[in-house]
Order: structure tokens, then sequence, then C-alpha cells
């Protein structure tokens, strides 16, 4: 699903990524974890295309993302959801609007979008919020509309950035057994985090990251 | 395209008019002065053609004939002239008649014509050329084949004014050309610069868009669509104005050099219609552009 080749990124002087090959399988729920700073955002950003590597390569399902056309990324994208460690919502949309934007793009007949929408917010556990604006919301909530928003399309490939960086443990625990039921349903799961608390009782792939490299793996 | 998506772009276009309502305002005024000053031109073109030409009608032309002219040649001339789109022969004026014109007009000084040996004047032919078609109708050329006439010495009508009336015409129209495409590179750059404006408040929106999947053309379309919106409502208003400023024209009586007064007429419908695309053309090409150097960022 997502192959990585001795890929460098860095920004000016600045190294994000120092030779990091990756291997990750259809099916897989790997996370990545490592200090702040380590290089977890750049290497989502650079899985989902949103930047180019400084060197090396990167396949995602077999396609070469140094070669894919922006028609053929924009269609790629539309299989692969990102939930933003900012979120990325429109506050000038309301909750419902900003989560259907990911099926409207896509074309979708309205019945469709507006069932999926109520779907993916209710099991968020935002049901009851879909005419609120995301700034009348808690941090919390506008992450959990981030997340609706990325699931919402059934991703083939869940990128989640720092998905719990906003929640209290209950609702962090909650939020976990959804992507592990999103994971179960056949989709690719790639969580990238700093909170070790999340990782300590789970048997789960992890990739260790420190300065830009890749220093372990359980 | 579906149905659905049209729906979708034009609410989106429509919205963004709305949202960004004030710079839409102000683009929207300056492009309605702009086409309104070349709609004014080809307001102004129009009717002098009209009057160039309307004068130019019904235009009456003596044919000079040869002395000595036998009664088969006048009448092969005759002949020839009535052949002539739009031309009626008026009459025939002998010799004698010329001279009893002359005396007449002549008065108590006719005396002076007693001490001619013989009769200066010549027979003529008084034509009259109606042209059902102005524009198409060439007096020029007419003349010109009338004048070649075996018979014929010469041919005389009031070309001189109708001529340089026609070359203030071509003067007039250079100008509007040239105006015309100095306006419509003004016009696009109007719409390139709100469509740009709204573009950039609309920026986040459009990374959000460009990050869940959206097509370059998804995100491009409503854009376009807003700068036709626009040139076609700049294009509808100059005309709407223009035919106001028209009417009160046209309400009041216009003298021209004393003479007669004039009659108004509006730019063709065609020519309304050629405004209405042209601007909506206009709009179309000024998003793209701002389009353009936006994706390029
Ligand atoms: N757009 C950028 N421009 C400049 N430097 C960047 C940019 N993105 C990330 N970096 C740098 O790359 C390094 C890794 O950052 P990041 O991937 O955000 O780490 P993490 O998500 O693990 O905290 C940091 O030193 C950061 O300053
Ligand atoms: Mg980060």
């Amino acid at each position: 699903m997502i192959q990585l080749f001795h890929v460098y990124k860095s920004f000016d002087a600045n190294v994000a990524l120092k030779d990091v090959n990756l291997k990750v399988r259809e099916g897989e729920f790997v996370f990545v974890t490592g200090p702040s700073g380590a290089g977890k955002t750049t290497l989502l950003r650079l899985i989902f295309g949103a930047e180019k590597p400084t060197s090396g390569y990167i396949l995602i399902s077999g396609i070469n993302l140094n070669r894919i056309r922006r028609l053929q990324l924009d269609l790629l994208r539309r299989k692969v959801g990102f939930v933003f460690q900012d979120f990325k919502l429109l506050p000038s949309k309301t909750v419902f609007e900003n989560v259907a934007l990911a099926l409207e793009v896509s074309g979708h007949k309205p019945s469709f979008v507006r069932k999926k929408t109520r779907q993916a917010l209710k099991a968020v556990g935002l049901a009851g919020k879909e005419e609120v604006y995301p700034l009348q919301l808690s941090g919390g909530e506008q992450q959990r509309v981030a997340i609706a928003r990325a699931v919402v399309k059934d991703p083939i490939l869940l990128l989640a950035d720092e998905p719990t960086g906003n929640l209290d443990p209950e609702l962090t625990q909650e939020i976990m057994v959804l992507f592990r039921s999103i994971h179960l349903s056949g989709t690719t799961v790639v969580v990238a985090t700093h909170a070790r608390e999340l990782l300590e009782d789970t048997a789960q792939r992890t990739i260790f990251l420190e300065k830009g490299q890749v220093v372990g793996e359980k | 395209m579906k149905i659905r998506l049209l729906v979708y772009f034009f609410r989106q276009a429509i919205q963004s008019l709305v949202r960004n309502g004030m710079v839409h305002a102000v683009g929207l005024g300056t492009m309605v002065v702009s086409l309104l000053i070349f709609g004014s031109f080809l307001l102004l073109f129009v009717n002098l053609s009209d009057w160039v030409e309307g004068w130019g009608e019904n235009l009456t032309m003596s044919v000079y004939l040869e002395d000595g002219l036998d009664e088969k040649m006048k009448q092969a001339i005759m002949r020839h002239i009535q052949g002539l789109e739009g031309a009626s022969v008026k009459e025939y004026i002998s010799k004698e008649r010329a001279l009893e014109h002359l005396r007449a007009a002549l008065g108590e000084r006719s005396d002076l014509l007693e001490s001619l040996s013989r009769n200066p004047l010549p027979a003529s032919i008084e034509v009259i050329i109606r042209r059902h078609n102005p524009r198409r109708t060439d007096p020029a050329a007419i003349v010109k084949g009338i004048a070649a006439l075996p018979g014929v010495s010469d041919v005389q009508y009031s070309e001189e004014w109708v001529n340089r009336f026609r070359n203030i015409l071509e003067v007039v129209r250079l100008t509007g050309f040239i105006i015309g495409g100095l306006l419509g590179a003004g016009v696009i750059f109007i719409v390139t610069n709100t469509i740009k404006l709204g573009l950039y408040a609309r920026q986040d929106e459009i990374e959000i868009l460009k990050l869940v999947g959206a097509t370059d053309w998804f995100v491009k379309i409503p854009f376009l669509m807003e700068g036709i919106l626009q040139g076609l409502l700049s294009g509808f208003l100059a005309n709407a104005i223009l035919f106001v400023g028209y009417l009160i024209l046209a309400a009041r009586k216009t003298f021209f050099l004393g003479v007669a007064p004039i009659h108004f007429t509006f730019i063709p419908f065609d020519y309304a219609l050629v405004i209405l695309a042209v601007s909506a053309i206009l709009g179309l090409i000024g998003s793209f552009i701002a389009l353009g150097r936006f994706f390029n960022l």
C-alpha cells in the first residue's frame, strides 16, 4: 500500500526526514511516534502527496508520487482520508457542510452525501451539531469534525496526524475505537502521535521517528 | 456534465458574487462605464452612418451629353440608366430647354444671351437614384459607369460632402476600434482583479477542496462562471443605460448644422447582443487569467 525508498525531505537547511525506508501493507494499522519535530507530520504529508520528497521516492498502491499527474493525485485523494493536526475546517461552513464537502467534490448524489455525512458525524459523537459552525465548537469537537470528514468517504487509506491531541482520555478511547472499526472494514490506517499513553497498551505496529530518522519499530 | 454539478457550480458562483458584493459592485461599475463608452461610440457610429447614407439617398445626378448625339444613342444611354438598380430618369433636358431655363434664371438680363451665335449648353438627363439598401449601393461606382458611356461628356452629383462625411465616419470607426480594444483590455483587467480578490478571499477553502480531492476544474469552474456572470451583468446594464440615454436623446429635437431635425436610431439588436456576448467573453478571459496566475502560485 505504502512504500518509501530512501526518502529525504529538507526545508532549506532544515532536514525533516533522512533516508526513510518504510513499507505499510494493505489493511495494516500503524502508529508513527516520536518527539515533537521528529518529522511525523512531514512523513504523512509526503505520503498524502502534499509535499514532494527532496530525494527518494514514494509508492502508493504502486503509483509513484514523484511522477503522478495533478488529476491522478486529485482522484487518489478521494480515496485517502487525512486528519490534519490543525483540522483545516472552513469557519464559514457548518459542521455538516464541512464534512459533506469531502463527498461533494466527487460528485456524489445529494441524498447519498446527506446519509453518509449524518452517519460519520454520529460515529464521532457529533450527532445534533450539524448546523453549528466550527468556531462555536471546542477544540476536541473540531477535531472530531476533521475525523468525520476524513472517514466519510470510506477511504482505503486513513492518515491521521495527532488525531487525539485535543481530546480527553475518554474521547481518545472512543476515537481509537472508531479508528479500529474503520480498520476492521479494510482501511489501512496510519496514525502519527507523540502521545505515549496512546501506545502503551497496544500491540499495534509502531514506528519510532527521531530527528527525521526511523530509529526503531515495535 | 451532470446537472447536479452545474447547479453546484452556479450556486458557488452566485455565493461568491454575493459574498464579495462590494468588490464586485465596484468592478461592475467600472466595467459598465467602459462598456458604455464603447456602446456610445457604437451608437454614434451607427447614427452617423445612417445620416450620411440617408443624405446620399435619392440622390439626383445630371448626366451631360455630348453635342450632336443622335436619337438612337440618346435612347441607349437612357436604357442603360433605367437598367441600374434604383435609378430612374426624371427628365431629359434638351439644349433648347437648358437655354430656356438659363434665360428664365437670368430674367431681365436674359438679353445677354442674344449675343450668342450658338447654344453653348449641353443636353442633359436628370437621374434620380433611390437606394433601397443604402449600405450596399455605391454612388461613386454608378457615376463612373455612366460617365464611361459613349456620348456622355460629364456626370455631376453632389458627392463631395458625402465623401467628406464618409471620411469622418472612417475616423469614428477607427477610433471606436482603438477605444474598444483599450476598453476591452481594461475590462479584462478589472475582471482579473475582481476574481483574484475572490480567489485570495477563498484561499483556505480552495486549499481544503484540493486536500479532499477536488479536481482543478471543480475549483475553477465556479470562478469562470463568476467571471461570465459579471461580464453578462455589466453588458446588460451597459445596454440598458445606453438605451435609456438613447430614449432621452431621441425625445429631444436635435438640429444638425441647423438643417433638419435628426432622427436617432438605437444600435441594432444584434449589436446589443454583440456587446453582451463580448462582455461575457471578456469576463471569461479575465477570470481565466486570474485562475492561471493563481494556480501557478
Ligand atoms: N513547511 C516547513 N517549512 C520549514 N520547516 C518545516 C516545515 N515543515 C516541517 N518543518 C521542519 O521539519 C521538522 C519536522 O517537522 P514535523 O514533521 O512537523 O515534526 P512532527 O510532526 O514530528 O512534530 C521540524 O524541524 C520542522 O521545523
Ligand atoms: Mg506534527
